[in-house]
């Protein structure tokens, strides 16, 4: 029996971010419901790889292919990739002033579910389920009737990151550095709330540094990128190494690992 | 001939002596209003509009809320008769001889009816605020109306003023110079939410002069859309120590213009006033937000804050964002900016990651940069929240987004 072809397939993408060329070649595939963490140092060009395939204005791709099931992702807008499926958590989400969070994302899942031919959720049925996965993830009640992310903490951020993540579902989440700023409890929800929806077939692509928290994912895979290549693969050994050794012992110049 | 018709004859003689305007006036030169001509009104004004009758000189009150109308004293005067036009200017400055001035000659030349209110404080209710709203429709093409507003000392009011025509209360334009008056005693407050939606070809001017007393506290938040000619002009004079006075502008322009002017003058200790203005505007609209505050010898600890914006929406608007600071006293802190610029760019890729089109999210952004810019002005206001789920913002803001209407006089 033939396997099915990954969700996500990314062949030789290259991005630049102004005049510099930040991602050289980068390749990877991502099956539906597995969870691939993505390390590297500093300006090694994880964030511009999700900021790239969600299609920001100013990640202007030079070459190469992104398909999410088999859809050409750089070829999209960038709301209609998040229509297709793809969700990206923010390593600063911004502010939103003015619009208050349950709107704001009672706004987005209703754009998505029309898209997809599906009615409009009420305001009552969403806030609803709204109230139940906030309380699921330790943000206050209070904060779906504020407005987005204005005055929040950088834990409270995150959270509500996660609880968008929880409600729109999308089939590929890329979290960059969704743990910076949690507290334990933080990245416990984090951890449970992956493991929820990686078990409902949604895949995963994790930016982080925090090696017990990449153990309690337990990922399929660890990339590491360096000069804008993923220059090593390998499991959570590799993150393990990696958290000994750091980042510095291993400048050596970088080819693309295909 | 009586003192009322006397009094109007000197104020039209003022002018002619003293003339309208001048076109180099700092406050004005930007957006010149209309020549005196129109603020006088004619004959043919006098005939006044379509509009059915209303109780009332063309404002009616509504009392909101279970505080209901508890402590308010209303009384509709007639300025042509002399002993009412004695009550309704009873304690207000005289037109004086500042920039704006022939605008306050023009105003007791032409007005003939005007509102006084007092709000005094009801025993065993001094904790619920007095809560009204306030409706204005226009009676006559050329026309100059007279708000009073007395709040007692130590008493709270949540007041709506609204001024909103559609075309079946009058079909003419209007031109229309609003004259407000509002005095604050010691530690009394008033939040006042005010909506000034003119048609395409009226011209109005309104004159809003607020003085506070120790510890009183005045927030408005202003919403106000284009017309041939919009003035909305703001005079807060912060008398009495700890006296606070917030001001909000929203203003909106689809192709016309809108002139708003606030002039903040902190006179005591430990008073503060914060102004902000945000302009939306698109087309060939002309827009100009002008704060002036001023703070006096002695204002010891006082505290400013100006912070005025614009963003073009569409077309090529004209914006002029003009912050002003006096200040005549060492111990005080003050800070001004002023940013015309495009919509935020994170937060509108934001949305766009979720899943929302680009004029989704153009829409959700702008209009909730507006709704923040009036929460900012009335903190925690239930009544502006109520507003706000009216609906009436959004369906403005919907209408604006879909294109620039209307032509620059």
């Amino acid at each position: 029996m033939t396997p099915p072809d990954p969700l996500l397939q990314v062949r030789d993408l290259r991005v630049n971010v102004g005049e510099r060329t930040v991602l050289r070649s980068v390749s990877l595939d991502v099956n539906a419901g597995s969870l691939v963490v993505l390390m590297g140092a500093n300006g090694s060009g994880k964030s511009t790889l999700g900021l790239a395939l969600a299609g920001h204005p100013a990640y202007h791709v030079l070459g190469g292919q992104a398909l999410l099931a088999g859809q050409d992702l750089l070829a999209m807008p960038a709301h209609e990739r998040a229509r297709a499926g793809l969700f990206l958590s923010f390593q600063s989400p911004p502010d939103v002033p003015g619009v208050k969070n349950n709107l704001f994302i009672r706004t987005a899942l209703n754009a998505q579910r029309e898209s997809r031919g599906q009615e409009p959720l009420d305001a009552f049925d969403f806030l609803t389920s709204a109230k139940q996965a906030a309380k699921g993830l330790g943000l206050p009640e209070a904060m779906l009737g504020r407005p987005v992310n204005a005055g929040f903490s950088g834990g409270e951020r995150k959270r509500n990151e996660l609880l968008q993540l929880s409600l729109l579902q999308p089939r590929l989440a890329l979290l960059d550095e969704i743990d910076s700023g949690m507290d334990v409890d933080g990245v416990r929800a984090v951890v449970e709330q992956v493991a929820r929806l990686r078990a409902q077939g949604t895949a995963f692509i994790v930016v982080s540094h925090y090696l017990q928290m990449i153990e309690q994912l337990q990922p399929d895979a660890v990339l590491r990128l360096d000069q804008g290549c993923i220059a090593e693969s390998g499991d959570v050994g590799l993150a393990r190494h990696i958290a000994e050794t750091g980042f510095a012992s291993r400048t050596a110049p970088v080819e693309p690992l295909t | 001939m009586n003192s009322s018709q006397a009094e109007r004859l000197a104020a039209r003689d003022h002018l002619r002596r003293q003339g309208w305007i001048a076109r180099r006036s700092e406050a004005f030169h930007h957006l010149p209003p209309p020549d005196l001509a129109h603020w006088l009104g004619g004959p043919a004004d006098d005939a006044g509009c379509d509009a059915p009758p209303l109780a009332g000189a063309g404002w009616t009150l509504h009392p909101l809320g279970d505080g209901g109308a508890h402590g308010v004293d209303a009384r509709w005067l007639d300025a042509l008769e002399p002993a009412q036009r004695a009550e309704l200017l009873a304690g207000l400055p005289p037109p004086g001889d500042g920039e704006a001035a022939p605008f306050a000659w023009a105003h007791r030349a032409l007005c003939r009816q005007g509102l006084r209110l007092r709000i005094a404080a009801t025993p065993g209710r001094a904790a619920a605020p007095v809560v009204l709203e306030l409706r204005h429709q226009p009676r006559q093409r050329a026309e100059a109306p007279l708000l009073v507003i007395d709040v007692d000392a130590g008493v709270h009011c949540v007041l709506l003023e609204t001024h909103e025509r559609s075309a079946s209360d009058c079909a003419h334009p209007v031109t229309q110079n609003l004259h407000s008056h509002i005095q604050l005693g010691a530690g009394a407050r008033l939040q006042h939410l005010r909506v000034v939606a003119p048609e395409a070809q009226d011209q109005i001017a309104h004159h809003l002069h607020a003085t506070l007393a120790p510890d009183a506290h005045y927030a408005q938040a202003l919403v106000a859309t284009d017309s041939a000619y919009h003035l909305q002009r703001g005079t807060l004079q912060l008398r009495g120590r700890g006296a606070r006075a917030q001001h909000a502008a929203l203003l909106l322009l689809q192709g016309q213009q809108i002139d708003h002017q606030v002039h903040s003058d902190l006179q005591a200790p430990h008073s503060a006033s914060a102004v902000e203005s945000l302009v939306l505007a698109q087309g060939s609209a002309r827009a100009v937000s002008n704060a002036y505050t001023r703070i006096a010898a002695g204002a010891d600890e006082a505290d400013v804050r100006q912070r005025l914006s614009g963003v073009p929406l569409s077309g090529q608007p004209r914006l002029t964002l003009r912050p002003h600071l006096e200040i005549l006293h060492d111990n005080v802190q003050a800070a001004h900016g002023a940013t015309w610029g495009a919509l935020p760019a994170d937060a509108l890729f934001y949305a766009r990651q979720r899943g929302l089109d680009e004029a989704s999210a153009r829409a959700l952004i702008t209009e909730g940069m507006a709704r923040a810019v009036l929460e900012r002005g009335l903190e925690d206001s239930e009544l502006l929240a109520q507003w706000l789920a009216s609906g009436w913002l959004g369906r403005r803001m919907a209408r604006q987004l879909q294109g620039p209407t209307g032509l620059t006089s």
